[in-house]
């Protein structure tokens, strides 16, 4: 199952993750028993029909969310057994986050949005301001620096969000249906902009979606049906578009958002 | 098949959160005003003031009116703002604008009639204690009995009725004017901060400090011919002061710090600065308002704490001894005859002391104006020996020969003492006998009965103006005031009812007030005085705080995304409410540093009031009320560590 290079370092590994909801009587198991282990600098997405547990895991992986039962190491910290305190400064240190609805701050402006991770910590201002250019430039958003949210476009705020995912340097960034809120031609951009990212930096994704175009860019894509890994894809050497028509073959047979596919 | 009343019921028990804020502004409003209303008619208040404290529970009645009737308005219209999505969502499942201002308008009167039923309720309870305040405050000792008034909750239902009818008409504008698409919206009606013209908000800021500055320089100088005109001019001043720093100031220098930060904001500043600067335009008039009314509160209290404390030392500045009477023949013998029964019938310890007075005419070469104007219809004065006096037992200071120390109340607070010494000229028959004022003093050495001008000398003058006045024209007035004074208190208070009788009020002069009567009625002015002030201090306060709590609240609900998203990127509750919390020193601290500093100028302007340092009293009524004010940023504090909380 494990194609990665042997010598890669593992960033995150989970085992046997379940979550139920619910109170007595009435539990609703979401997640029933998940492995899985993300490789340095791998772009990972997750798939799967409304239901099947997309975004549950992913904010049980991003430490959002408490597990039920089951180990998730990050960078060989456990996360399931840290307090919330320690959970908080693990995001902040470790982690980045994009979202699908961008949640910038929309009285900072979209430099102080992107430093806002760096603003507790101890990160010299020089550094942060470098930092603050490198990540500007390679989202494009540098112009915009000193513009509120409203002044800018989605896909603007989204490369906003993404810078402020990037700042920290984190060993991981989650992002949750990025393109969800986007036309096509800024998604487009945006998961351009992200593989990028991905391959010359070497910034491990994972990226949940339920768009086929999306997680064609990915190095992998894992699809979820009702709360377990269904099945698996690895881009390897092939072309996007070769690896998109495989993942819209296993959505076939995965059924669910088949309307997508057509 | 749903009816529109039980979607009233169904709405008002989902929407419990929203609707106890607005309910319990409504209850808390009518308790106050319940109780100040079974005051007004209580028979006992009545009885015992006469129609003095009518009059003045009327003004503040009216005056509490005004108060409950804004608050009640605002928190109805924070309380439908943040309903709006709802109203927004009922017009868009196809109720009519008329259907939903029925819903709406049901729910009011049936939370109308709520809070005028519990209110009332909750009042008859409190209502008792606030008599007790009352009666221990204006000096009554006795039993109180409380009688229950029909007319006071007649009063408040009519009132309160026509408040539930002004919210339901408000509820009806709000429906009727607003689209669909605002009432969506209504929840991001927050302004886009824009950059700030340089030149021009520089010197609007520069002016609104400058303003205020004027305004207390301003308010130490009032008293001349241009007092009225004086006193607008520093209300004027300093309340537009206060806007523009509200509006223009505080965001012209936040506008320079975050420019000085480059992006580098930190989360504290995050959470303060930033959305600060984003509500300035919408908060300015809120916190001007509430600004202006701390101000005046707190001048209020302070001020008639300030006079009951002082009540004492105001009632010996016209009183300095305990009983005189003036030295005609009939009251001579008053004098013998009062000595005699304190003495004789009741064994009251006293000191009785005969004290002389010259009345004359005196002019006085300073630069008081009103000095000058009446030169020609010359001031009369009262020269009184100092050695006397002193033999008495009144602490003065005796001058030397041909020196005078000079009592008169107002030219003490006119006069700019450098110009001492000055020439004092007492005109005596045509002769002028030119006196040095080495000081000149607050209050008075006799009662003010005899007048209220006391110039002091030593015995050696006063006997040489004695004599030229006896040598001079007729009309001249050298009366001898009989003094009594009792050192024991409890003997004092039976002597002033013996004083008190009949047989000893039928003198020349009439009925001359001795000290303990005086006092008493001090005290009961003032005592109704800080009774009214108190209370209206609290209404005030309480709505001022709750107007802040309510806005905040408001403010909670719609950054509670933001919160979710900076507990998303790892930030801690405590983290996330370093910054709210230096917010909330912002919101609630300026308005009370500037209207505390407001309410000190003020008091210091209105000090010609009171006859001592009011320093102590002054402090403990500001310290109270910023005690209590603070009781709401905490809550405020609350409700957003709760937000935070619930956030992820």
């Amino acid at each position: 199952m494990n194609k990665i290079n042997a010598s890669t370092k593992t960033v995150l590994h989970a085992q046997n993750i379940r979550k139920s909801f619910g109170t007595r009587g009435n539990v609703q198991q979401v997640l029933k028993g998940i492995d899985l282990r993300v490789a340095e600098g791998e772009f990972v997405g997750i798939m799967g029909a409304s239901g099947a547990g997309k975004t549950t895991l992913l904010n049980v992986l991003a430490t959002i969310d408490r597990t039920t039962d089951g180990t998730i190491l990050i960078d060989d910290a456990d996360i399931s057994r840290m307090k919330d305190k320690q959970l908080s400064a693990f995001r902040r240190d470790k982690l980045g986050f994009i979202f699908q609805d961008y949640n910038l701050l929309d009285t900072l402006t979209v430099k102080e949005n992107i430093l806002l991770p760096v603003s507790l910590g101890t990160m010299p201002k020089k550094v942060a301001e470098a930092e603050f250019n490198t990540i500007a430039d390679i989202l494009g958003i540098k112009e915009h620096a000193n513009k509120y949210p409203h002044e800018i476009s989605g896909g603007q705020k989204q490369r906003t969000s993404a810078a402020r995912a990037l700042i920290n340097q984190p060993s991981m960034v989650f992002a949750d249906e990025p393109t969800g809120a986007l036309d096509s031609k800024s998604a487009s951009s945006l998961l351009g902009t992200l593989e990028d990212v991905n391959k010359k930096q070497g910034v491990t994704i994972m990226m949940v979606t339920h768009d086929p175009l999306a997680s064609s860019y990915c190095s992998r894509v894992v699809f979820l049906k009702d709360g377990m890994v269904y099945s698996e894809l690895y881009k390897g050497d092939q072309t996007r578009q070769a690896f998109f028509q495989e993942i819209l073959k296993v959505q076939g047979v995965l059924g669910g958002d088949s309307v997508d596919t057509i | 098949m749903l009816t529109l009343f039980d979607l009233v019921i169904r709405s008002m028990r989902k929407n419990i959160k929203h609707y106890y804020l607005y309910f319990f502004a409504l209850i808390f409003s009518v308790v106050l005003y319940f109780v100040f209303a079974t005051l007004q008619h209580d028979p006992a208040v009545i009885a015992r003031s006469g129609g003095r404290m009518g009059s003045a529970f009327m003004a503040a009645g009216v005056l509490l009116l005004v108060i409950a009737g804004i608050f009640v308005v605002y928190a109805n219209a924070i309380f439908l703002n943040r309903r709006s999505r709802e109203i927004g969502l009922y017009q868009l499942i196809g109720l009519t604008k008329r259907t939903v201002s029925r819903l709406l308008i049901i729910e009011n009167v049936l939370l109308g009639i709520g809070a005028l039923v519990v209110g009332i309720g909750v009042g008859v309870l409190v209502s008792r204690l606030f008599l007790l305040l009352l009666m221990k405050l204006v000096g009554f000792e006795g039993f109180v009995a409380l009688t229950f008034s029909g007319i006071a909750v007649l009063q408040t239902a009519i009132v309160f009725i026509v408040l539930i009818t002004l919210t339901s008409l408000q509820m009806l504008v709000v429906v009727r004017r607003n689209s669909l698409l605002s009432l969506f919206n209504a929840d991001q009606a927050g302004e886009h901060p824009k950059q700030p013209k340089p030149v021009q908000s520089a010197i609007l800021s520069v002016l609104g400090i400058a303003l205020i500055v004027f305004g207390y320089w301003l308010s130490g100088r009032m008293l001349n011919e241009w007092l009225l005109i004086n006193m607008l001019a520093v209300l004027f001043t300093t309340i537009l002061g206060t806007y523009l720093i509200f509006r223009v100031t505080i965001g012209w220098l936040f506008y320079q710090i975050r420019q000085r930060k480059e992006g580098h904001l930190g989360l504290k500043d995050s959470l303060s600065l930033a959305p600060l600067m984003h509500r300035l335009k919408g908060n300015a008039n809120s916190l001007t308002i509430i600004t202006v009314l701390s101000a005046m509160t707190l001048t209020m209290v302070a001020g008639a704490y300030s006079m009951y404390y002082s009540a004492e030392t105001t009632a010996r500045a016209s009183k300095p001894f305990d009983m005189i009477f003036l030295n005609d023949e009939t009251e001579e013998s008053f004098g013998e005859e009062f000595a005699l029964e304190l003495e004789e019938e009741e064994g009251i310890e006293f000191n009785r002391h005969k004290i002389e007075v010259l009345q004359t005419a005196a002019t006085f070469d300073v630069s008081i104006p009103y000095w000058q104007e009446t030169r020609d219809s010359t001031p009369m004065v009262v020269v009184l020996s100092g050695d006397q006096l002193h033999a008495a037992g009144q602490n003065v200071e005796i001058p030397g020969n041909d020196t005078a120390v000079f009592y008169e109340p107002s030219l003490y607070y006119e006069l700019n003492h450098n110009e001492l010494p000055a020439t004092l000229t007492v005109i005596e028959n045509g002769q002028e006998t030119p006196l040095q004022v080495t000081s000149v003093e607050n209050g008075a050495v006799m009662d003010s009965i005899v007048g209220f001008r006391q110039v002091i000398v030593n015995q050696q003058t006063f006997e040489q103006l004695k004599e030229r006045m006896r040598q001079g024209a007729e009309g001249a007035w050298n009366p001898v005031v009989d003094t009594f004074q009792v050192p024991d208190k409890e003997q004092r208070i039976k002597a002033s009812e013996i004083f008190q009788q009949e047989k000893y009020r039928s003198g020349d002069f009439g009925y001359i007030s001795d000290y303990v009567t005086y006092y008493g009625s001090i005290m009961e002015t003032n005592g109704l005085l800080i009774f009214i002030a108190g209370f209206l201090g609290l209404v005030f306060l309480i709505s001022t705080g709750s107007i802040l709590y309510f806005k905040q609240m408001t403010e909670a609900e719609q950054e509670k995304q933001s919160y979710a998203t900076l507990r998303q990127l790892g930030f801690t509750v405590q983290d996330i409410m370093r910054g709210i919390m230096r917010k909330q020193l912002f919101v609630f601290g300026i308005p009370l540093l500037l209207g505390l500093l407001h309410s000190i100028f003020a008091i210091k302007a209105a000090s010609f009031l009171f006859m001592t340092d009011v320093t102590v009293p002054t402090t403990i009524a500001m310290s109270v009320y910023a005690i209590i004010y603070f009781v709401f940023a905490f809550l405020t504090i609350g409700y957003y560590r709760k937000t935070v909380k619930a956030a992820l």
